[in-house]
């Protein structure tokens, strides 16, 4: 591995080495409206040549071009302006607004495409949209900018990439993740490597004609980042800085915060547990819980905190309070007081460019400092990036483009378990306090770190805590460490050689690398490092992909008719190594190095693992007058994934038609612009099988000295290609000069699904992933942007988007022991799967609320009415399960009942379904003078989830001092009579009262408030000539968020349902500056 | 275009220097192993055919073979916890982390199918079933006899581990021995699929059939790590199964005499020696852990132990019963494997029964003490049962006082009893002699007894189950009726 390193590194070299820097004629000017505005933007290419260049902020371009060249001017929404290159370097043009001219170049798979004339759906996101949000990388930027583009922003810890979801769930287990391709490299880096600051366009590709030539890796999507580059005759430096403050901002749960009001619900858990008496032995409840409430079973009695010496004296069995008089001998401090503070983040980017009319160069080095407010959390980064091209001969030109990011990650106080600063934050009880008491309340000094001990419970030597004893996060994340540094590289080469003037042959030889060592230290005073004198965990990852691409492309033109066709061949190598080492008994707390740490813990570990693919492909474009567009393309991909069926072909067909451009509607008054267009594909994915599924694998390890080799995972040779088959119909259309817009409607149906077969665990294994069953997803998307205002002054743009989406299985996968199609998998509980029903539909048990009489949980009960008398006799059969009932009984006469014992209830699917009904983003923009502002609002309507946060928070399951409650558990039943959703405190008695059941099933309606930002530019004529303009903003990210329960993130998961140790998103509001010299 | 041929030139060889070998999609792996890999590794290291017998004990003491994540998932002893304090010889005396306390002790796991403890037991015992059937089928299958000797002796043993979970599965799943009713679903080859439930009758056939089987290939076996599955083990597991039948006493009783010959009672300090050596003369099999094995928290060691890093020292106290210490008399050696009570956190636990040898509370830290799954104390008790359940209590009471001599001045005592007497005074020390060691539970249906929890438990003192109670087996784990078509119901 090192040694192929060094090849690639060496190669980076060599390329470099060879760029030089010929001279030759450059074509500079100014584009500008019919008013003299200049326009930003405008594609500036070379007539039937892949040269090309935008304007920049102030119209200028440079462009080398020869004499008796065409330089084509094209912007979205103005006529196309050619002009001839002849003598003079200086072509100054004007372009006159028409919205009926839509030329504007996209970047699509392995070329480019008009607007206008492409078949399928890709869609730019403009990078000032993207540069306005305070984001690390890419993806969390996206949120809201596409329709049908969910961005699921899972973590807040600063360096963390948000997960992307390109037109619903294309999988029921596979892989749902698009492709990133970076300026044409298939990208598997860590996204986070690219400093947005260096991207120059970002477009979407949904459809099958967009992403089937990309064959096996289109499936879910691809997203294409093409990186900013040189423009010949305009240099330029560009600096901005940016500073502002992360905070958490967005609502926690709403817990309880009193202690007197939590140790009343301890007390009264078990005052309840006294009624209930399970085992009948408590003779008096109260009595009982009087006695137990300050016990090693329920609160130690180190932990009183008043001044009373048991609980009767403390409680009032009347009012089930704390009785008045009483009072504190100290007040603990809150965990999440003591976890969270607002923190700096700070961001610098300089960049560099320009180049002549032969060779253009960007170079660009950025820095960040990005704070969390979690305690000793945050992301450092450095990067760099140097984008060269250059037409060495008529016959090739060459191209390399370099990016580097060194990383620095602190993670600390997230331990996957409970030492969590986010889990202490919300359910360590309030009368637990985060510094150590001693038995007569008193702080005990800490002689090592200085300051006062931080209360571990039992490892403290006072007493254990009922809530996570041995643990306190407030001082791993102060005196253990958790880090991440790595280096990365990405890296592209490419040559294109111009055979004749229709034939081209490109090749690239694409490269990304990362080297992380991770150090997992914990300090030998406190915590778990005690048990080993302190320890040190060194991780050290190490990724290659090597992509290798050779194309060979033709153009030409035949009167109306015009065509481009390409072949291909394109092979990608990924390879992953791992290295574990972990130490005990650390000589100096201060030093993170192996040979610091003297004892052996557990045998060092290591491996490597990868896969290769290769691919054939071809694609051909056809265009007749620029109103009759074809587009096919095929692709055949091999992976080393599958063991039998390595191979899987896959292609697609589309059409457009621009009926603006037919002389039936030449003169309309309507429409500026409108296209149909139509498209079918065939699309595949290999990802969501793990390197070796295909093989029945085994652990090795070592027993009684000798090699023990034990079964791990059960593998399926049979495994191959799961498969899509998408069809799309859309429009676009604009209507004068106030309305854009884009409407589209697919279906896609994915069959060979990769699906993780639940088998009876007698069989010795519980899983078997299988290619079986179909999956239909389907979807209405729509982009509206409308120009609301467009005045020399003032102009202000409406953008809303959204997705409608469905998701339903056609076909269940077969059951091997009955020879039948299953008639419901519930493996993925809380959801179930069954033909008919989508992959996010409820299955589960049916709350029916509190027994008056007892407090109690009570569930609904379904069962075969066979007498029809409305009642549960005991002779009828209760149903566990409605489904396959129904099916083996479909005349079953289902009657219904409640029911006090959870394992009694009926799972069933309960009618509400974790996909929305729409969902996506608006955008509010424009300029009043010299002032620019955005606001952008992300929304959601009419899904639902899980609320397991919510639930564990209203819980007692751990028993009657086992964790924090919300405050809703006020509303909890106390008296025989009391009608409430909420049953009673019972000590860990109800086990099932949370269990998976509708009761917290909550809807994930939501209106997020996503970014605002105000500028205001000075231009270069106020600040002298040194200066070309200088732009001031305030920018705030994630405002604002309303749910249906503060605390509650339904937009942080992909099913919506809410999981453990969230580090809610960052509230960002920052203040920068961006000059161009 | 001059250079044309020489630009091709160039591009060809930048197309053909990356372009793929025949095997350019072919990967494997090296975290873990593939079948070709380990037969290939096998043809060139032989001690490899081995490994894959030896993997099946390992997963006996893997952490997470349950399939869940618990704390309580840690293999064959986990569930000797279950059966530890179903029975109610082990207290969980203090629950601070809540582990055991609803599921087992409250008894919320074999009443609700859905608790993922029932899945847990299930799973395990499965998947040892399923690599057993693994090994067999690699030598030949059930009816082989394979040439080589080595290979009857890794015969001899999977069959006896297949035998062992089976043994397993049938006491936590049926609440009594009962030939006819159909409590498991049997699997004794790789290939068969999810099928139903079959009467006992079939499944202790079949681990009769398998450990008779292990019997005569294990002949001539000189094992060399105490892991291993020797004659005298295979004995040991089939007195059990004959035990549990309740109707082939004669057998027990000539097995538990063949089986303890070679192994020594512990005596004296042993008593309180810890253990947690698997060279102690009288351990008959168990496991030698060392570091290797990455053992910590999650251990048997973990939850029973004050001196190791986990949950016996950091809050949640096991300890003997305290109507079962009361019943030690205060001469006996055994006595003191146990904290006297003094109203303290660690009143009762096994401190000097079950310790690492430092010492250190709360300290051991990775785990390396060793696993016990049969002592050679448990072949004479079991020797005794036998005859006092053949009614020749003279040759029950030989072998107690074999016992006893070690751990009492006096035995006189023992020779006043006779028949039912006799029989609880086995049974009595059955439970005190293997507190603690997943014993006692078998003990209790072969005895048919009914339980009563002393006052250090938390819960249900004093409330007498009998052993067939609905709150004394596991439930057929909710997967397995979604997942099974073949099986809708509970057992009995």
């Amino acid at each position: 591995m090192k040694k192929r390193l060094n090849g690639i590194l060496t190669l980076f070299l060599v390329f470099m080495v060879q760029l030089t820097f010929a001279q030759q004629l450059t074509v500079t000017g100014t584009v500008a409206d019919v008013n003299g505005v200049p326009l930003p933007g405008v594609n500036v290419i070379i007539d039937g040549t892949n040269r090309g260049t935008q304007t920049d902020f102030d119209g200028n371009y440079s462009i080398a071009a020869s004499t008796g060249e065409t330089i084509v001017f094209s912007y979205v929404g103005y006529v196309t302006g050619r002009m001839n290159v002849g003598s003079n370097p200086t072509i100054n043009v004007t372009l006159s607004e028409d919205a009926a001219q839509l030329d504007e170049v996209i970047i699509v798979g392995y070329g480019t495409a008009t607007k206008q004339s492409f078949a399928g759906t890709a869609t730019t996101i403009a990078a000032e949209n993207l540069a306005v949000k305070s984001v690390s990388n890419l993806s969390q930027a996206l949120a809201g900018e596409v329709a049908g583009v969910n961005v699921i922003n899972g973590s807040g810890q600063p360096g963390t990439a948000s997960t992307i979801r390109i037109r619903g769930f294309g999988s029921v287990n596979g892989n749902r993740d698009p492709l990133y391709v970076v300026d044409g490299v298939p990208f598997s880096g860590s996204i986070n490597s690219i400093n947005p600051a260096d991207i120059k366009t970002t477009t979407v590709l949904k459809d099958a004609t967009a992403t089937a030539i990309y064959g096996s890796r289109g499936a879910n999507g691809v997203i294409l980042i093409t990186t900013k580059k040189g423009v010949a005759g305009e240099n330029y430096i560009e600096v901005d800085v940016r500073t502002g403050v992360n905070d958490q901002v967005i609502d926690r749960y709403d817990v309880v915060t009193s202690p007197e009001e939590y140790i009343a619900y301890v007390w009264e858990g078990a005052y309840n547990r006294g009624v209930i008496n399970p085992d009948g032995n408590i003779a008096d409840p109260i009595n009982f819980a009087n006695t137990q409430l300050f016990s090693d079973n329920y609160v130690p009695a180190g932990y009183n905190m008043w001044d009373v010496a048991n609980g009767g004296e403390l409680i009032n069995p009347e009012t089930r309070m704390v009785r008045d008089g009483v009072s504190r001998i100290y007040t603990p401090q809150k965990y999440v007081d003591a976890a969270f503070d607002a923190a700096i983040r700070t961001e610098a980017n300089v960049r560099f460019g320009g180049g002549n009319e032969k060779t253009t160069y960007f170079t660009s080095i950025g820095y960040l400092n990005d704070n969390g407010y979690a305690l000793n959390t945050g992301y450092d980064r450095y990067t760099a990036r140097l984008n060269v091209t250059s037409q060495v001969k008529d016959w090739l030109k060459v191209g390399t483009n370099i990016g580097y990011a060194y990383s620095e990650r602190l993670n600390n106080g997230q331990t996957v378990g409970s030492e969590n600063l986010f889990e202490f934050a919300d359910k360590m009880a309030p009368i637990f306090p985060v510094f150590l008491r001693d038995d007569e309340g008193q702080l005990v000094p800490d002689p090592i770190f200085g300051g006062n001990q931080y209360d571990y419970g039992t490892d403290s030597g006072f007493r254990a805590r009922p809530n996570a004893n041995n643990l306190n996060p407030i001082g791993s994340a102060l005196y253990d460490l958790d880090t991440r540094n790595r280096h990365e590289l990405n890296g592209n080469f490419s040559l294109d050689f111009t055979l004749t003037d229709n034939l081209t042959f490109e090749t690239s030889f694409g490269a990304q690398y990362w080297n992380q060592a991770r150090k997992d230290f914990r300090n030998p005073f406190y915590g778990g490092g005690r048990s080993t004198g302190g320890d040190l965990s060194a991780t050290d990852t190490e990724f290659y992909t090597i992509n290798a691409l050779q194309l060979l492309r033709y153009k030409n033109q035949f009167g109306d008719h015009s065509i481009e066709a390409l072949a291909a061949h394109e092979s990608n190598e990924y390879s992953f190594s791992f290295a574990n080492q972990y130490k005990g008994l650390a000589v100096s707390p201060d030093v993170y190095e192996l040979n610091n740490f003297v004892e052996n813990i557990t045998p060092p570990s290591g491996y490597s693992e990868g896969r290769t693919l290769e691919s054939y492909f071809g694609q051909i474009n056809y265009n007749f007058l620029d109103t009759y567009f074809l587009t096919g393309s095929v692709r055949r991909d091999g992976s080393s994934r599958f063991v039998n069926e390595k191979w899987g072909t896959f292609g697609s067909v589309g059409a457009a038609w621009v009926v603006t451009n037919e002389d039936f509607l030449a003169n309309n008054n309507v429409f500026s612009f409108l296209k149909f267009k139509a498209s079918y594909g065939i699309t595949g994915d290999e990802a969501g099988v793990g390197f070796y599924s295909g093989y029945d694998t085994f652990n090795l390890g070592i027993l009684g000295g000798g090699i023990s080799i034990s079964a791990r995972d059960n593998g399926n040779p049979n495994l191959t290609w799961e498969t899509s088959n998408m069809y799309q119909a859309g429009v676009e259309f604009s209507l004068g000069q106030f309305l854009d817009a884009s409407v589209d409607y697919y279906v896609k149906d994915t069959d060979n699904l990769i699906f993780d077969r639940r088998v009876g665990p007698s069989q010795g294994i519980a899983i078997i992933t299988v290619n079986d069953g179909e999956l239909r997803n389907a979807g209405l998307e729509f982009n509206l942007t409308g120009h609301l205002v467009n005045t020399a002054d003032f102009s202000l743009d409406l953008s809303i988007n959204g997705e409608v989406l469905s998701n339903e299985i056609i076909t269940m996968p077969l059951e091997p022991s009955t020879q039948e199609p299953r008639i419901l998998d519930t493996s993925n509980s809380p959801f179930a799967y069954s033909k008919g029903s989508s992959i996010y539909d409820f299955y589960m048990r049916e709350w029916a609320g509190v027994d008056p009489a007892n407090g109690a949980p009570l569930w609904y009960q379904y069962f075969d009415d066979a007498n029809a008398n409305g009642i549960k006799d005991n002779d009828e059969t209760g149903i566990l399960s409605l489904t396959p009932y129904l099916s083996d009984n479909p005349d079953a006469n289902v009657g219904r009942t409640v029911t006090d014992t959870y394992a009694e209830a009926t799972d069933k699917y309960v009618g509400k379904s974790a996909i929305p009904d729409v969902r996506g983003g608006m955008r509010l923009g424009g300029t009043f003078k010299n002032f620019n502002f955005s606001t952008q609002v992300i929304y959601s309507i009419g899904g639902y989830a899980m609320d397991y946060q919510y639930a564990e928070l209203m819980s007692d399951r751990f028993g009657a001092a086992g964790n924090n409650f919300h405050k809703d558990i006020a509303n909890r039943w106390q008296f025989p009579g009391d009608i409430t959703d909420v049953p009673r405190l019972a000590d860990g008695i109800d086990q099932n009262s949370t269990s998976g059941s509708t009761r917290f099933l909550t809807k994930t309606d939501y209106l997020a408030l996503n970014n605002v930002l105000i500028g205001y530019t000075i231009s270069g004529d106020a600040l002298g000539n040194s200066i070309d303009n200088l732009n001031i903003f305030v920018s705030g990210d994630n405002l604002y968020v309303k749910t249906a329960r503060d605390g509650f993130l339904p937009n942080t998961s992909e099913s919506g349902n809410s999981g453990r140790r969230l580090y809610a998103p960052l509230t960002t509001v920052t203040a920068g500056v961006r000059v161009k010299f | 275009m001059k250079n044309i041929f020489k630009i091709t030139g160039v591009a060809s060889l930048l197309l053909f220097g990356v372009s793929c070998s025949e095997d350019f999609l072919e990967e494997k792996p090296s975290e873990f192993l593939t079948t070709d890999q380990i037969a290939d590794a096998a043809e060139k290291n032989p001690a490899v055919v081995r490994g894959t017998l030896t993997g099946i004990y390992a997963l006996m003491v893997e952490t997470g073979t349950g399939g869940t994540g618990g704390h309580d998932d840690f293999g064959h002893k986990g569930y000797d916890i279950f059966g530890d304090m179903l029975s109610g010889d082990m207290a969980l005396s203090v629950s601070t982390y809540g582990w055991y306390r609803a599921s087992i002790t409250e008894f919320q796991a074999p009443l609700d199918f859905t608790a993922l403890d029932n899945y847990q037991v299930w799973r395990y015992y499965y998947r040892i079933i399923r690599s057993s059937n693994t090994v067999i089928a690699a030598l030949g299958g059930n009816d082989a006899l394979p040439e080589l000797e080595e290979n009857r002796f890794i015969l001899g043993q999977a069959k006896a581990i297949r035998a062992h979970s089976y043994f397993y599965l049938t006491q936590y799943f049926a609440k009594s021995f009962d030939p006819s009713e159909e409590i498991l679903p049997i699997y004794d080859d790789l290939e068969d699929q999810n099928g139903p439930k079959v009467a006992t009758s079939e499944i202790y056939a079949l681990m009769e059939s398998d450990l008779n089987s292990a019997i005569s290939l294990l002949d001539g076996f000189n094992r060399t790590q105490k892991n291993e599955i020797d004659i005298s083990v295979a004995k040991g597991i089939l007195a059990y199964v004959y035990g549990a039948r309740g109707d082939k006493w004669q057998e027990v009783y000539d097995l538990t005499n063949d089986a303890k010959a070679g192994y020594s009672i512990i005596t004296g300090d042993g008593v309180v020696g810890g253990f947690n050596d698997v060279n102690d003369p009288s351990w008959m099999w168990g496991v030698d852990i060392t570091s290797d094995l990455s053992l910590a928290l999650v251990s048997w060691w973990g939850q029973v132990d004050r001196f190791t890093y986990s949950y016996a020292w950091a809050g949640d106290a096991k300890a003997i019963d305290e109507d079962l210490y009361d019943a030690i008399p205060d001469n006996d050696l055994r006595k003191a494997q146990f904290r006297a009570p003094t109203d303290n956190y660690a009143d009762l636990m096994p401190l000097n029964k079950f310790y690492s040898p430092e010492r250190v509370i709360g300290g051991q830290n990775p785990v390396t003490t060793d696993y016990v799954f049969m002592r050679v104390e448990e072949m004479y008790l079991l020797n005794a049962e036998a005859a006092a359940n053949l009614g020749r209590d003279a040759d029950a009471i030989i072998s107690l006082k074999a016992l006893l001599n070690e751990r009492l001045d006096d035995v006189s005592y023992l020779d006043a009893l006779a028949g039912q007497a006799l029989k609880d005074e086995i049974y009595l020390q059955t439970r005190i002699e293997l507190w603690g060691e997943g014993k006692s539970y078998l003990a209790m249906k072969r005895n048919k007894a009914t339980i009563v929890r002393g006052p250090n438990h938390l819960s249900f003192v004093g409330v007498p189950i009998p052993y067939n109670d609905e709150r004394l087996t596991f439930e057929i784990p909710e997967s397995e009726i979604q997942n099974n078509p073949f099986i809708s119901t509970q057992n009995n």
